[in-house]
């Protein structure tokens, strides 16, 4: 009797629509010939250390997990794929109106809102840029939403929290992702007249599937060939698309890591949840 | 990127993609194939950065920017692959301007229905243009011939201007008083009559839901006809206890009849024995109430009652006539269905005795012998006339002569 072909997916159900998500792509996997089944973690921190002890095959992580997983195996560990809306990330720094910031330098002194401490696009690479940029943060007043630690931003709650800050003046700037920024404004959830870009941060990569460099050459060429499979334009793997916010899954790619690789080198590292 | 010629273009001035630019970029990009380029001009400086981020969503290829002189910038982008297809979307129609009522045939004429539908266009009206990809929706009912006969956007006009008011359109102060047993035999009458009624209700709202919606017409012309149904129910129960009669006796020939058209599960054996042999019979009843009525308000709320139900007779002879005319074989299938339905009635040789005995005395108008005499041939005389009807109606919806016999005979003791 052979090994057990089933690929076991570890997955941070940061919402319940998560096992929507797996329960559908399961079946898609199943149809497709490459059985799989999943492990809901509730945060990162637990789910990175249970694939480098060998309990799952195969991580869907956060930046932050993903970036820990490459340190902690040296770089071996292997790359599988990513959604078409985890590249090219960006974060915006948004600033009041009348909060009379025209350029980075004005920060200081004034009220910056951030989004969770372990979310890369609310809190981390958007502080590390900033830096980057000459801004001291010891001259700014981070006004924290350190909400959901361990999802590692995953539920947007602390980036919707900054833009309610920014809106009612309990802040003078704020940052957020560029995905919700752009989704609250085609909501017709932001004003305007209160709120404005001041500035863009470079491009960073988000999401990835990480497995050990154990993971038997079956698991993952059955992994890849089905996760590929899955099409827009097919309304069962639409709707799991959508649900996911993709749609369309793409290889992997590491360079996009480079600058969270820097902050946290620079000392942007967060404590585990506990 | 200098010089690439753009195949469309919007002006956006000083809107942000959260002010309104979306409103004028998605419809532009609609109209490009993919691959095609839009030109975006704008006086927005966080254009630059939040159209990439956009572009990259919607699977959309931004170009990049170039200047237009001073504080304006022209965006490049690329459709890309996903998306609607680009289809002309429905225009030239002005149909509000023609002569005459601006009817529902008016729109069918102009947009006629499709010969198949596709289930998967879920509850998008008929011409509209159907994003790709949508769930497919459990309606079973997808062919034009089998469920839309030419008349029925005519039908559902005639439906609509037909509508009246069972509290005000009967005149019920004309409800006189009356002996006892006459009044008595109304209320049983009334309660038969609500009976049915209530199951010409339910039956139809079996196949609204079945029904595709490019063949709206007949799921609106359907929902016209449980309208009416539960205008009769009102108006039959109201006056059943206007003045002292109330309710009477529910039986179980009814029972049985009615639960026998409420399992039909096909449209067209529905149509038939529900509107062309149920309600077709109903009419000569409604006129027997309607000529033996003891006061006005009861003349007048069965007169209006049939002309309603006139309707749905027409109704499912046309669908009736079409489906014979479509299919050949539907005869057998419609004998069977008649034969089945028989069946469950075997044994069974005469309406509800409760309903006869109404029936006898309300068109006696009294219990003396001579006219329960007169009342008895009355009902003998509407049974003959609701056979002889039958048979009309069944050659008039295309059966031969013997086929409208057999159907006839085995139509259910109960009327409906």
């Amino acid at each position: 009797m052979g090994a057990d072909p089933t690929i076991l997916l570890g997955a941070v159900a940061y919402d319940p629509k998560v096992v929507s998500i797996w329960e559908g792509i399961r079946e898609h996997f199943r149809a497709q010939g490459a059985p799989m089944d999943f492990a809901l973690f509730s945060n990162y921190e637990r789910q990175v250390e249970a694939l480098l002890a060998g309990h799952v095959d195969v991580a869907w992580n956060t930046p932050l997990a993903h970036v820990r997983v490459r340190r902690r195996t040296h770089g071996t560990s292997l790359s599988l794929g990513m959604r078409d809306s985890d590249r090219d990330f960006r974060a915006k720094v948004l600033v009041r109106r009348d909060a009379g910031i025209k350029r980075l330098a004005d920060l200081a002194g004034k009220r910056l809102a951030v989004g969770s401490r372990d979310s890369t696009q609310a809190r981390i690479l958007p502080l590390w840029f900033l830096t980057r940029q000459g801004v001291d943060l010891a001259r700014v007043k981070l006004v924290p939403f350190d909400t959901d630690l361990g999802k590692h931003g995953d539920t947007g709650t602390s980036e919707i929290d900054v833009l309610k800050a920014l809106h009612e003046g309990r802040a003078d700037a704020g940052t957020v992702g560029d995905l919700i920024w752009v989704g609250e404004q085609a909501a017709g959830r932001v004003d305007p007249a209160r709120v404005e870009v001041l500035w863009t941060t470079p491009p960073f990569d988000h999401c990835m599937f990480d497995a050990l460099p154990t993971l038997p050459a079956t698991k993952r060429e059955a992994f890849t060939r089905a996760l590929f499979a899955m099409r827009w334009e097919v309304p069962e793997h639409r709707r799991l698309l959508e649900l996911e916010g993709l749609k369309a899954w793409m290889p992997p790619r590491e360079e996009g890591y480079a600058s969270l690789e820097a902050a946290l080198d620079a000392g942007f590292d967060v404590r585990p949840a506990p | 990127m200098n010089g690439l010629a753009a195949a469309v273009a919007v002006e956006g001035g000083s809107l942000t993609l959260g002010s309104g630019l979306l409103a004028l970029l998605r419809p532009a990009l609609r109209l490009l194939e993919p691959g095609g380029v839009l030109a975006v001009l704008s006086s927005d400086p966080s254009v630059v950065d939040d159209l990439p981020t956009f572009c990259r969503v919607e699977h959309h290829r931004y170009l990049g920017a170039e200047p237009q002189g001073p504080g304006r910038t022209r965006h490049l982008v690329m459709r890309g692959p996903l998306g609607l297809p680009r289809e002309p979307r429905e225009s030239g129609f002005s149909l509000a301007s023609g002569p005459g009522r601006y009817s529902a045939q008016r729109v069918l004429d102009a947009v006629p229905m499709p010969a198949h539908a596709s289930p998967s266009t879920g509850f998008a009206p008929r011409g509209a243009q159907v994003e790709p990809g949508g769930p497919a929706y459990p309606y079973d009912l997808l062919e034009r011939d089998h469920v839309a006969p030419p008349e029925v956007a005519q039908l559902y006009d005639q439906a609509v201007s037909a509508q009246w008011d069972a509290a005000t359109d009967v005149p019920w102060d004309a409800v006189g008083r009356h002996p006892p047993e006459v009044e008595a035999a109304v209320g049983q009458i009334m309660t038969f009559l609500a009976e049915n009624e209530l199951s010409a209700l339910y039956v139809p709202s079996k196949f609204v839901a079945r029904t595709h919606p490019a063949f709206a017409e007949t799921a609106m012309f359907l929902a016209t006809q449980m309208a009416d149904e539960a205008r009769h129910i009102d108006v039959f129960l109201k006056r059943a206890r206007a003045a002292g009669g109330g309710l009477g006796l529910s039986s179980v020939t009814t029972s049985r009849s009615l639960l026998s058209l409420l399992e039909l599960e096909d449209l067209t054996e529905a149509a038939f024995l529900l509107s062309v042999l149920g309600e077709g019979t109903f009419l000569d009843l409604l006129r027997y109430v309607e000529d033996h009525a003891p006061d006005r308000a009861t003349a007048v709320l069965a007169s209006r009652a049939r002309a309603d139900e006139a309707r749905h007779v027409h109704f499912g002879m046309a669908h009736v006539r079409h489906a014979l005319a479509c299919d050949p074989g539907l005869y057998a299938r419609l004998e069977a269905s008649v034969r089945r339905r028989a069946a469950t009635l075997a044994g069974v040789g005469e309406a509800p005795a409760a309903l006869q005995d109404a029936l006898v005395v309300y068109a006696a108008g009294s219990v003396e012998p001579e006219a329960i005499a007169r009342g008895h041939e009355a009902y003998r005389a509407l049974l003959v006339t609701m056979h002889e009807n039958r048979v009309k109606r069944l050659k008039s919806a295309g059966f031969d002569d013997v086929q409208a016999q057999t159907l006839s005979d085995l139509h259910s003791p109960n009327f409906m």
